[in-house]
């Protein structure tokens, strides 16, 4: 050993290794940056180009001058006519506009900012990513626990949510698999979680199949004439390439740099960002989304405002139908985006329908930004990545312990903040459009728009009827069910089996019924009596050694997570879904969803055939083989609540689909509502009386418990002081005043006879 | 409910209106309902701004039960309106009440048995939770006192700032008039063990000596924990000293004078 030390020491041997060394990590790196993306893109069947956007010309120097002059002064009439809104009369207004317009001081802090820095930076052409990052390499980060840093922007970008839609390990709500595991808990193995990957009751929610389509409608109004359509994910996502960021789903690798000048910045920093720009195309290599990439855009960046960030999100809140949905106003200069028109929540963020929204706040007010990592808050159930889990988003932090201050019950009202969250009174309803059972396996010919569209069996957004009240901790299960449990440790209380897997009120259960007679019509297999029970019971579709198994599974490896922190009620949007299932891959609570393929979907209705076609993408068939079986698939099932890992029978043999069954997921979804707040909360009433919004017993309360909360002698006081004196009930009454507490009061202002 | 607060209209402060369920549980008023004490003015909802007359009034349910007391509630009463705090016209103390030092949600008087140090610092509490900025690092306040920090941990307030003579622990006297004479305690016969230590059992003040006083008692008070025997021996070792060296000196003088003279 010794000698051999020695003969290696000798100056000639030595650089000899250094050279093997040096050249050994060369090629690994060769190997790395050019032989493994080509490798993987092949693996996946991805496709990688240089991105090239038609709006994106270069301007003259003159024209660049006319525009920052048009946009100085649209920006500082906009500016004027906000602050001398109040007054009354048109005149003295427009003279008072007038008159800010040629104020000296008034000009210079309302000119776009970076009108002076192109100019000067004889910038006359915005070329995406790359012109930004000339100036912006790096940004300073403020972090929240006060913490500052500099990082590097693209990679910030990069590596964020907004653009691969996949938190890191470790990420992620608190959310817990049916086999009772935290997911990616701290010492399992991290699997990529996300909108990516994700299995939700949105079929084409796996953005790898359902990118970018183009869609030949045939609307009602041009006779029969093709009109190309957009849709899909990548519409909402800042990746601007031929498909999501799948390279961020392995341990190594990185996003190609073509790829990553497809980032679009201005959708969030811009204030002219024009949506009309944004709508599929076709180029050689595929099909992508376009983006604004015009100098107007360019020269009126800033920090991303509400507007920004309703360009997208508006979609899962008040919904693309949503009538103050501004970005649906603009739907693309040509192949216009199809509008979904059932609301995935329903609870809009506008100045028409949220508190926070007509106060002027901006989202980032509350989601503070650390750079380009945007943080959701610590609850959620919905299974979606999250840059800052441990970043709190929530009511309090504004409006403290003690929110209620205007009337005169708001040491009462602040008392039900132990148990009630602040959304379950103040959000009273949702868009009528709220969808809660969609069927995906029998579209409906949609005459106006000319294309199949899901039939949506049952919207409402009425209390109790798209939305309900839960328990609610924090934790979430795999496929979105909230958990929680009442503080007195109830066993009685059980969403799973009750709550989220029974529709008994009869009024729902009468429309599913009309829709699946309406349905009977186009497809007369349709047995009415049994896609009622299906649609209002799902657990009717399991066996009854699977019931056993979920309620085993429920009572062992859920019970624990639900009886975890503090619980409180919390409003939830309910959602249920009839899709393709791989039924190889079933367990208690569902099986393996299939995606459709959003083109064969839309222009045929042969939801069999759009299957096929979404399962025939490359990265569907590796789902399916060893390799990602072992990598993800087999945790994720377990998580799913399906033993035995990942079975890999290909579901497609001789182009048939084999063991795929339409089904309805095994319970619904509950999604969290935090938007749309109302200034007024809910009366007294309306949970404090036997025919409240509150199902008392439902929510673990015993008999007795449930019959106090039900006939409140308070409440019923209330009544009685409001007929007498005419006032409504909430308002009534007196101010609460201590004295048991009186002592305190006195402590608390210190003093000192010394 | 422990969100149950609301914020002061004028000072913007949380004013928490909510009870700690575990710390009424083990108060003395544990086994009360609500509506015991709050009888009139708890009855409805919306309660009136101020308690009705009868209700929290401490003597009135008080008055019958003196029998396990060593006074009774009826002196209690005379002795907290004889008080600074009942007789101050500084507006600090308008509003005075039983409850601004004794919650009654919380309170539990101390029991015979409990290690003196917590009890001191459970009284004391009760007075800092106004007077707090007397004990702040920087105060000024008993600097007369020697070993000011060690006094406030082992004495309680109310053991120098009442009358030492009737025990009265609800006559609170002001500053001037409160005790400044140590020999009070620091004596073979100190008000001290009467008052502060008649928590102690039975058995413990019924020990004397230096070795009971210093070790049972859990402290040891210079000038009372003494022991007579040892007071004596030490004075006659001191008086033994005193001879020896007076004996010395003579001895030095004798020798000096006699080496002189020879």
């Amino acid at each position: 050993m010794n000698a051999f030390a020695k003969t290696l020491r000798t100056p000639k041997n030595a650089r000899r290794l250094l050279i093997t060394v040096a050249v050994g990590l060369l090629v690994l790196l060769m190997l790395y940056k050019v032989v493994y993306p080509i490798v993987f893109d092949a693996y996946v069947g991805q496709s990688n180009a240089p991105l090239t956007y038609a709006d994106s010309q270069p301007i003259t120097e003159d024209e660049l001058e006319a525009m920052a002059t048009e946009l100085s002064l649209s920006a500082r009439r906009a500016a004027a006519e906000a602050i001398v809104g109040q007054d009354e009369n048109a005149f003295a207004r427009r003279v008072k506009v007038e008159m800010l317009m040629n104020t000296q001081s008034f000009m210079r802090e309302h000119e776009p900012t970076h009108i002076k820095y192109f100019r000067d930076a004889n910038i006359l052409q915005y070329e995406g990513p790359k012109t930004c990052l000339q100036c912006h390499a790096t940004i300073k980060v403020r972090h929240h626990d006060g913490r500052t840093s500099e990082v590097d922007t693209l990679d910030d970008i990069v590596n964020s949510v907004h653009f691969k839609f996949q938190s890191d390990a470790g990420g992620g709500f608190s959310t817990y698999g049916y086999d009772g595991r935290q997911v990616n808990a701290e010492g399992s193995r991290p699997i990529p979680v996300g909108k990516i990957n994700r299995a939700c009751g949105i079929p084409g929610s796996f953005s790898w199949t359902g990118w970018a389509a183009l869609v030949e409608s045939r609307p009602e109004s041009t006779q029969g004439e093709v009109e190309l359509r957009s849709e899909g994910c990548g519409q909402c996502h800042i990746g601007g390439n031929y498909q999501p960021a799948t390279e961020k789903m392995m341990p190594i690798g990185d996003v190609p740099d073509v790829a990553k000048e497809g980032i679009d910045c201005l959708i969030c920093h811009s204030t002219e960002y024009d949506m009309n720009q944004r709508y599929v195309i076709r180029d050689h290599v595929g099909l992508r989304w376009n983006q604004d990439r015009t100098m107007r855009a360019a020269i009126t960046v800033g920090r991303a405002t509400t507007k920004n960030c309703l360009n997208c999100h508006q979609h899962n809140m008040g919904g693309d139908a949503y009538l103050h949905n501004e970005a649906a106003q603009a739907l693309g200069e040509q192949n216009r985006r199809l509008l979904h028109t059932g609301a995935k929540r329903g609870n809009p963020f506008s100045p028409q329908d949220d508190v926070h929204a007509a106060a002027g706040l901006q989202c980032t007010d509350c989601h503070v930004p650390e750079g380009h990592k945007i943080p959701r808050g610590r609850m959620g159930v919905d299974l979606v990545a999250n840059d800052l889990p441990d970043v709190e988003v929530s009511c309090v932090t504004c409006h403290s312990a003690a929110p209620h201050n205007r009337s005169e019950h708001k040491a009462l009202l602040n008392g039900h903040l132990d148990r009630i969250a602040c959304e379950t009174c103040h959000i009273r309803e949702l868009q009528d459009n709220n969808v809660v059972l969609r069927d995906w396996v029998h579209p409906t010919w949609d005459a106006e728009e000319g294309i199949f569209t899901p039939t949506d069996i049952y919207r409402s957004g009425a209390v109790n009827k798209g939305f309900t009240f839960l328990w609610f901790n924090g934790n979430g299960t795999f496929l979105a069910n909230a958990l929680g449990n009442n503080p007195n440790g109830s066993t009685q209380y059980d969403p799973l089996m009750q709550q989220l897997a029974r529709i008994e009120d009869p009024e729902i259960v009468a429309a599913v019924r009309e829709q699946a007679i309406a349905l009977k019509k186009t497809y007369p297999d349709i047995d009415v009596d049994a896609y009622v029970e299906a649609a209002t019971d799902p657990l009717s579709q399991l066996a009854p050694e699977q019931l056993e198994e979920r309620r085993r599974m429920l009572d062992e490896n859920l019970r624990v997570h639900m009886n975890d922190g503090k619980s409180r009620i919390y409003p939830f949007k309910l959602f249920n879904a009839m899709m393709y299932e791989d039924m190889g891959n079933q367990g208690p609570f569902g099986a393996m969803i299939l995606p459709f393929d959003y083109t064969t979907y839309y222009e045929t209705g042969d939801t069999a055939a759009s299957v096929k076609q979404a399962i025939r993408d490359p990265i569907v068939q590796r789902m399916y083989q060893e390799p990602f079986k072992l990598y993800m698939m087999d945790e994720f099932m377990a998580y799913f609540g399906v033993s035995g890992g990942w079975k890999t029978q290909y579901p497609l043999v001789d182009g048939k689909l084999e063991n795929v069954e339409p089904k309805w997921m095994r319970q619904m979804g509950s999604l969290m509502v935090n938007h749309g707040i109302q200034p007024v909360g809910r009366d007294c009433v309306e949970c404090h009386s036997p025919s409240g919004i509150l199902d008392y017993r439902a929510l673990g309360y015993s008999q007795e418990r449930a019959a106090e909360l039900e006939n409140l002698d308070i409440v019923e006081n209330l009544r009685l002081s409001a007929t007498d004196g005419g006032e409504s009930a909430s308002r009534a009454g007196q101010i609460l005043e201590i004295t048991p507490a009186g002592a305190r009061d006195i402590g608390s202002t210190a003093w000192d006879s010394h | 409910m422990p969100t149950l607060a609301y914020r002061h209209p004028e000072t913007g402060e949380i004013v928490d209106l909510s009870i700690d369920r575990d710390g009424l549980a083990h108060s003395v008023h544990g086994e009360l309902a609500c509506i015991d004490c709050h009888r009139r003015s708890y009855r409805r909802y919306p309660h009136p701004d101020r308690p009705a007359p009868g209700d929290l009034d401490c003597i009135g349910c008080h008055e019958d039960d003196d029998r396990n007391l060593s006074r009774g509630w009826v002196d209690i009463d005379a002795e907290f309106k004889r008080s600074v705090h009942a007789v101050s016209d500084s507006p600090k103390a308008a509003g005075f009440s039983c409850h601004s030092c004794h919650d009654p949600h919380r309170f539990r008087p101390a029991a015979v048995g409990e290690p003196i140090a917590q009890i001191v610092r459970n009284h004391n509490g009760v007075c800092l939770s106004c007077h707090g900025s007397l004990s702040a690092a920087s105060s000024t306040s008993h600097r007369w006192l020697p070993n000011r920090d060690a006094h406030w941990g082992s004495v309680r307030c109310v053991d120098c700032h009442t009358p030492a003579a009737d025990f009265a622990n609800h006559e609170v006297l002001p500053a001037e008039k409160s005790e400044k004479n140590c020999v009070s305690c620091h004596s073979a016969d100190p008000q001290l063990l009467a008052r502060l230590y008649r928590f102690q059992s039975e058995e413990d003040i019924a020990r004397h000596g230096l070795f009971a006083k210093a070790v049972f008692n859990e402290a040891y008070v210079v000038g009372m924990s003494k022991s007579p025997a040892l007071d004596r021996l030490s004075l006659a070792i001191m008086g033994l000293m005193v001879l020896l060296l007076a004996a010395h000196g003579l001895g030095r003088y004798l020798a000096r004078r006699a080496n002189r003279m020879a």
